[in-house]
């Protein structure tokens, strides 16, 4: 099979397993936070499809999250004037417009340096959601009535977690498997030529900015609609969402999960929740026991957990 | 003499107040192997680099068949025919041989910059190297700034040498002209030519 027909059929299998685990898991708690995973998971998805195909490290993807976020509420705040049908999509891209533009600054920026940068910015929009009252609400937040139809769905199917986690999952494998195609196009291979050496890929021709931009730009779209699931399903927002420890938390899970697979922050999204869940139950200091399990994991398994398959079949191979 | 393959008038490039290129004119005649030589720090990458648009001049223009180039970066630069190697190998370490082909779209360039590629190739390699360079050349019609501290290899395939010192043109010549230059043999090959 040919590797694009492989992730087809990789999203369908992946797609088909989210009614049967919203089958399997009894509605409440855990359903709840599965679809709270998933919304993060879009998030570390764009996290980490920034460090695969740039090689960027960004601390700053909150504040694409929760632009998007804020800019479907407002939109659906003014039902007058955009019907949600419109300002849900528009949202996302408006987000991957501004990240472009962005990017054709940013991306020139390397390293630790570009790291601080998408700090800095994360928090100035931090700063801005609480500042801009009129806007955003400031620091009460936006509170979101949603029309009672969207899609042709009620708006309670956005907010119950039955719904949100088959809209969230679903959502999540679309984007991984846009992102796997991607990658696999020759615009990813040139992009990760750039990431290897960018003044070879230049010498041979090619222009890297604007790929380099492009990729950023799409980052910033996945994690703009992650945002606009985060605000349908919890009918508000605030500055908490932008938050650079919300950042910090989804390139924790890129990071757990790996970022060479496109799959591997969704997997590291769903260990962070899951075992997040069952850390609280036995310490308050939930957090430093993650982050001793993320500097084991970086340790011995560089790669991240999504690296494991390859490790073992290497260690296999190497007895045979 | 129809247009040269690739001229330069007047490069300069300043490093703060170091001049590492203090107004070099250099001419390639269409399909030759010139060779570039020079002691340490003459400013033979420095050239390099401003002709192929790695490090911007700080004064002159560079033209390739005729086209002004001086503007481009290194891309456009490749894309009008120009090519160059570094001294480093340079590769994209993580991506399959297949891929790196891949990548490789625009066609042969016309004008090629080589940056010592004989750097770390024993004595016989290096003139096998020269050996398929001047095959290379001939058979594809390319015209060569051969950069070379190996100078039986310089000797063996150019069919002129320019002489760089302190970031200025020392000589310019065949060989037999540039081994016999008083000014060369002192700055540059020493008692070694002798």
């Amino acid at each position: 099979m040919s590797g694009a027909g492989r992730i087809a059929a990789g999203a369908l299998a992946a797609a088909a397993a989210g009614p049967a685990i919203a089958a399997l898991v009894p509605p409440g708690v855990l359903l709840s936070l599965l679809a709270q995973a998933c919304i993060y998971a879009i998030l570390a998805l764009s996290v980490g499809v920034l460090a695969r195909q740039n090689g960027m490290v960004s601390f700053g993807h909150a504040a694409m999250f929760g632009a998007g976020a804020y800019l479907a509420g407002i939109g659906l705040g003014a039902p007058g004037l955009l019907p949600a049908e419109a300002a849900l999509p528009l949202a996302v891209l408006a987000m991957a417009a501004v990240c472009f533009g962005l990017g054709l600054i940013v991306v020139r920026v390397h390293g630790i340096a570009f790291a601080m940068l998408t700090l800095a910015l994360g928090q100035a929009c931090f700063e801005a959601a609480n500042k801009a009252r009129g806007v955003t609400g400031g620091a009460d937040g936006l509170t979101v009535a949603l029309p009672r139809e969207i899609f042709g769905l009620p708006a309670a199917t956005f907010q119950r977690a039955e719904g949100m986690f088959l809209i969230a999952w679903l959502a999540m494998v679309a984007l991984a498997a846009l992102a796997a195609l991607l990658a696999r196009s020759r615009f990813g291979l040139l992009t990760e030529a750039i990431r290897e050496n960018e003044e070879r890929a230049r010498f041979l021709g090619y222009g890297t900015v604007l790929p380099r931009a492009a990729v950023f730009a799409l980052s910033g779209g996945i994690a703009a609609a992650g945002g606009v699931l985060y605000v349908l399903y919890n009918g508000f927002v605030s500055p908490e969402t932008v938050h650079w420890s919300v950042s910090g938390s989804a390139l924790i899970m890129a990071l757990l999960g790996g970022t060479r697979t496109v799959w591997g922050p969704l997997a590291g999204a769903a260990v962070y929740f899951l075992l997040r869940e069952q850390l609280v139950e036995v310490t308050e200091r939930w957090l430093g026991l993650l982050g001793i399990l993320l500097v084991l994991v970086m340790v011995f398994l560089p790669d991240g957990l999504s690296g494991l398959p390859r490790r073992l079949r290497r260690r296999h191979g190497a007895e045979a | 003499m129809s247009a040269p393959a690739l001229s330069a008038r007047g490069l300069a490039r300043h490093y703060g107040g170091v001049a590492a290129l203090r107004g070099v004119d250099l001419d390639l005649v269409p399909g030759e192997i010139c060779g570039l030589i020079g002691p340490n720090g003459a400013g033979k990458s420095t050239l390099v680099d401003v002709l192929s648009g790695r490090a911007p001049g700080s004064g002159g223009s560079v033209r390739l068949f005729g086209q002004d180039i001086t503007g481009l970066g290194p891309a456009a630069r490749r894309h009008a025919g120009l090519a160059r190697s570094f001294q480093r190998t340079s590769i994209f370490p993580a991506l399959p041989v297949g891929a790196q082909l891949d990548l490789a779209l625009v066609g042969p360039p016309r004008v090629l910059l080589l940056d010592e590629p004989a750097a770390g190739l024993t004595a016989e390699e290096s003139l096998a190297l020269a050996d398929r360079l001047r095959e290379l050349a001939r058979a594809r019609g390319v015209t060569v700034l051969l950069v070379e501290h190996d100078m039986e290899v310089v000797f063996r395939i150019c069919e002129r040498i320019t002489v760089l010192e302190l970031g200025a043109l020392l000589a310019e010549g065949t060989p037999q002209e540039i081994r016999r230059h008083p000014e060369v043999v002192r700055a540059y090959l020493g008692s070694a030519a002798a």
